[in-house]
């Protein structure tokens, strides 16, 4: 169930605090699902139009305050591989989980995803349930 | 479309414009204007699809919104519930649970009940102690009868005692005397019991008189804790099933709830079709974009501003795409989750 209690104690890191995470996407139906998702399960979500919009957040964020990051593949002005690539260079952005959510499940793109940093491949559509699940394994 | 062709003849090789292979079949002059007469639809259809899709997102984008609500409120509501619940299961420091309010009351009214149970057996039992009281109030009227018959015998021995006395002339004269005084004591002997007798039975009226009463209160006091007792059994068992009701729909709120909740999961899952359809529509659009600055280079009037021939097809980025397509690779399905 989307929004049942437990998730959201089992997100909890800091006290008073919710997980934060980033959804890049160029949809903003998608954005809005996938945040609305997150939210129930006790997350906090900041949004992104596309990769670079997404570095210029974290970048505004001091990044070190997101948590995880949710990030389509095909996006106008940058792309999601490229995206990680960036995100990896980032010192404090080395270790943190980024999962790609995208329409795209063909093996080779993954292998670009997997190349570039990623921590992990969900294809489009979601199920609710299980991307928290997801989320919930991925986070330490 | 062959109808529009025909093949170049040999002589015309020379003429062929730059990149038009020889042998190829020549496009007809007035197709060519009819053509480019065309050519402005594509991008009227590339703005149809694109205004298409974009109203399709916003449409998802509302239905989101209120789905966002109604989760909201559903989450709310079961929040409510369950706390309900468990204050009304448990109970806590400052509020008492339903059962122990229940139990509670019961205990209360028990005790009512059993006090006035025993204010009607202390009736009862001096009901008793009158009824003995005038058992013996009738012994002693009738001791007092027989106390009379000896008086009264008294009074005949002492009135032949007299009789004899005066017989016996002189020497009787103190007989005579002791037979008046036994006659005087005998009369007040029968004063005093005529008093005792009216007494008794003065206290014999006002035991009667108290019995009766005790006895209609005791009557009537039992039927009324008879009666109440059945009506406070009713109202408990009312009042326990009614709790156990309202639990049982509170739990099935919760339920609801729940199922609610799946059912909106199942929902957003299912909205995420507007993500598919709109990137397809995507690629159809460029696709005719750059369909119709290809044929723009080869039979427009130059008219066309922006347009430029040297952008490929897209790249398909879906399995739905790719088998329309006949392109074929390893893929995942839709759903699948793989972590790294």
């Amino acid at each position: 169930m989307i929004f049942e209690g437990r998730q959201q104690s089992e997100v909890f890191q800091r006290v008073g605090e919710l997980r934060k995470v980033l959804i890049v996407d160029d949809s903003v139906s998608m954005r809005q699902m996938v945040g609305f998702t997150l939210r129930q399960g006790g997350y906090d979500v900041i949004e992104a139009e596309h990769g670079q919009d997404a570095l210029d957040k974290l970048n505004k964020l001091a990044n070190a305050m997101v948590d995880l990051i949710l990030t389509d593949l095909n996006m106008p002005v940058m792309d999601g591989i490229t995206l990680i690539r960036n995100v990896r260079k980032m010192p404090t952005m080395k270790s943190r989980p980024i999962l790609m959510l995208t329409t795209e499940g063909l093996a080779a793109k993954k292998e670009q995803g997997k190349a570039a940093g990623a921590t992990g491949w969900i294809v489009k559509p979601f199920d609710p349930d299980k991307l928290l699940q997801t989320l919930a394994k991925v986070l330490p | 479309m062959i109808r529009f062709f025909q093949n170049r003849p040999s002589a015309a090789v020379a003429s062929l414009p730059p990149g038009v292979a020889v042998g190829a079949p020549e496009i007809l002059p007035d197709v060519e204007a009819e053509l480019a007469q065309y050519l402005p639809h594509f991008s009227r259809m590339s703005e149809q699809l694109k205004q298409t899709s974009k109203q399709i997102e916003s449409s998802v984008v509302e239905v989101c919104n209120s789905f966002q609500g109604i989760a909201e409120r559903a989450k709310e509501a079961v929040a409510r519930t369950a706390s309900f619940l468990s204050q009304a299961g448990e109970g806590s420091s400052d509020t008492q649970s339903f059962e122990t309010l229940i139990e509670n009351c019961s205990g209360t009214l028990v005790k009512i009940l059993n006090t006035t149970e025993e204010a009607g057996e202390v009736s009862r039992r001096a009901i008793e102690r009158i009824q003995q009281i005038d058992k013996a109030s009738q012994s002693i009227g009738a001791a007092i009868q027989q106390l009379e018959q000896i008086a009264e015998g008294n009074k005949i021995l002492a009135l032949n005692a007299r009789i004899e006395a005066a017989r016996a002339g002189e020497h009787g004269a103190g007989f005579a005397v002791v037979a008046m005084e036994v006659i005087s004591q005998t009369e007040r002997t029968q004063k005093v019991n005529a008093q005792v007798s009216e007494l008794i039975l003065n206290l014999r009226k006002l035991a009667e008189s108290t019995l009766n009463d005790l006895q209609r209160m005791n009557d009537k006091d039992r039927k009324r804790v008879d009666q109440c007792r059945l009506e406070v059994d009713d109202s408990l068992r009312d009042l326990q099933s009614a709790h156990g009701e309202m639990k049982t729909m509170l739990t099935g709120i919760t339920e609801e709830g729940a199922l609610l909740a799946t059912d909106i999961g199942a929902a957003v899952r299912g909205l995420q079709f507007q993500d598919r359809t709109s990137q397809r529509i995507g690629h159809v659009v460029e696709d005719l974009d750059t369909l119709y600055a290809k044929l723009a280079t080869r039979f427009g009037n130059g008219s066309e501003v922006g347009t430029t021939s040297d952008k490929g097809f897209s790249d398909y980025t879906m399995h739905e795409e790719r088998e329309v397509a006949g392109i074929h690779g390893t893929e995942s399905s839709q759903g699948d989750v793989e972590l790294f």
